[in-house]
């Protein structure tokens, strides 16, 4: 479906959060939480967490899979896999330039 | 906190629990819940009402996985889709479901009235405004007596605007032979009686005295409390002054007490100790 984050709004750093946690395996929901504060530093409240999800599942980024008990596990779909790509390209682009002008200004 | 939580969840829309709900009710329970998690949770429920997404039947990827046994990538899940529609027919359970929502919203719309009465202002007339009763001479129009001392019934502000001069020589029993020409001779006295709130009638033809109907309180004409009745001072006033345009203005937003009984700056033709008549 769509192939930009930016449009989810205020659930739009959950959201990659979540896709990267998703980006070395399929996890439930309270791996997703754990991660998301591992590596983010960012509290995802449940609220919050599925909020996202419902949003990614809806543009097909994500894909739910089948599940024995109460915890179901998602996985990264093939087009969140490039979404997640581009979009992280572009963050790449942006912390380098950010950080090639921090250093100048340092020197200068 | 728990229940709470479980209330919320409670609330979200149908197709969201259908979908959801099984999952979200096991995170929260298996977590230390914290305040920051309910309201993130409220969040989450007026989120999927304002804005639900298109919930996609739980199509499940067929896909090989560490997680998932391959073996039965088909098998519909006990909390899965709901096959069978029964839309259009109300359940006991969104019944209940529907008749707790509206009574959240009449209950939240309860607090936003009352709110906004409490903090609308004040009505332009009664007591808490200034009142512009016009000139000397337009009272006098509108009032005749008013130069024989009797006192001014002003309705809008419950009070009875007092020439004072001419005031004393009626109830003296005089002839007046002076009438109010500034502020200083002009006294607005609040017709609440002090003791218990009655509305205090026009002063009394024969001795120019106001009594109380409902406990037979008894001021002379300066709102100075007498001998009768069970009043523990005289009759309230407001401020009273006259604007460049010599306009006489009340100031209802103060209330000036009035003075104790036994206090009595004037003492009129009549025997202290009875009433009006």
């Amino acid at each position: 479906m769509s192939q930009d984050l930016e449009e989810l709004g205020r659930f739009a750093e959950p959201s990659l959060l979540i896709l990267v946690s998703l980006s070395n395996g399929p996890k439930h929901g309270y791996a997703m939480m754990a991660e998301a504060e591992e590596i983010g530093g960012m509290r995802l409240g449940p609220g919050t967490l599925y909020a996202a999800l419902a949003r990614l599942e809806a543009r097909g980024l994500i894909e739910a899979l089948p599940s024995d008990d109460r915890r179901r596990p998602y996985r990264l779909s093939a087009l969140g896999e490039r979404v997640l790509r581009a979009r992280l390209d572009r963050l790449g682009g942006l912390v380098r330039i950010g950080q090639g002008r921090l250093e100048g200004a340092a020197r200068g | 906190m728990r229940w709470l939580a479980g209330a919320i969840l409670w609330l979200y829309p149908r197709a969201w629990r259908r979908r959801y709900g099984v999952e979200v009710a096991d995170l929260v329970a298996s977590r230390p819940i914290r305040v920051g998690e309910v309201v993130d949770l409220a969040r989450g429920l007026a989120d999927a009402w304002i804005d639900p997404q298109p919930i996609r039947s739980l199509q499940l990827a067929a896909a090989p996985t560490a997680v998932v046994p391959t073996s039965v990538p088909t098998r519909t899940p006990a909390h899965g889709v709901v096959t069978a529609s029964i839309a259009g027919t109300v359940t006991r359970r969104s019944f209940l479901r529907r008749m707790l929502g509206a009574g959240f919203g009449v209950l939240s719309l309860e607090f936003l009235g009352g709110t906004v009465a409490f903090l609308w202002p004040p009505p332009a007339d009664g007591i808490g405004v200034e009142h512009r009763l016009g000139t000397l001479d337009e009272i006098r129009g509108l009032w005749p007596r008013w130069t024989e001392g009797r006192p001014y019934e002003f309705r809008p502000a419950r009070a009875f605007l007092i020439n004072v001069p001419a005031a004393r020589s009626m109830a003296l029993g005089l002839e007046p032979d002076s009438t109010a020409r500034s502020a200083a001779d002009l006294l607005a006295l609040w017709r609440k009686c002090p003791h218990l709130g009655c509305m205090v009638p026009a002063a009394c033809e024969e001795r120019g005295r106001f009594q109380c109907l409902c406990h037979q309180s008894t001021y002379n004409i300066l709102g100075e409390k007498l001998k009768v009745g069970p009043a523990s001072r005289g009759m309230d006033r407001f401020p009273v002054r006259i604007d460049e345009a010599g306009v006489v203005i009340i100031d209802t937003r103060e209330i000036v007490k009035g003075p104790p009984t036994g206090t009595v700056t004037f003492h009129d033709a009549h025997p202290f100790d009875q009433g009006c008549v």
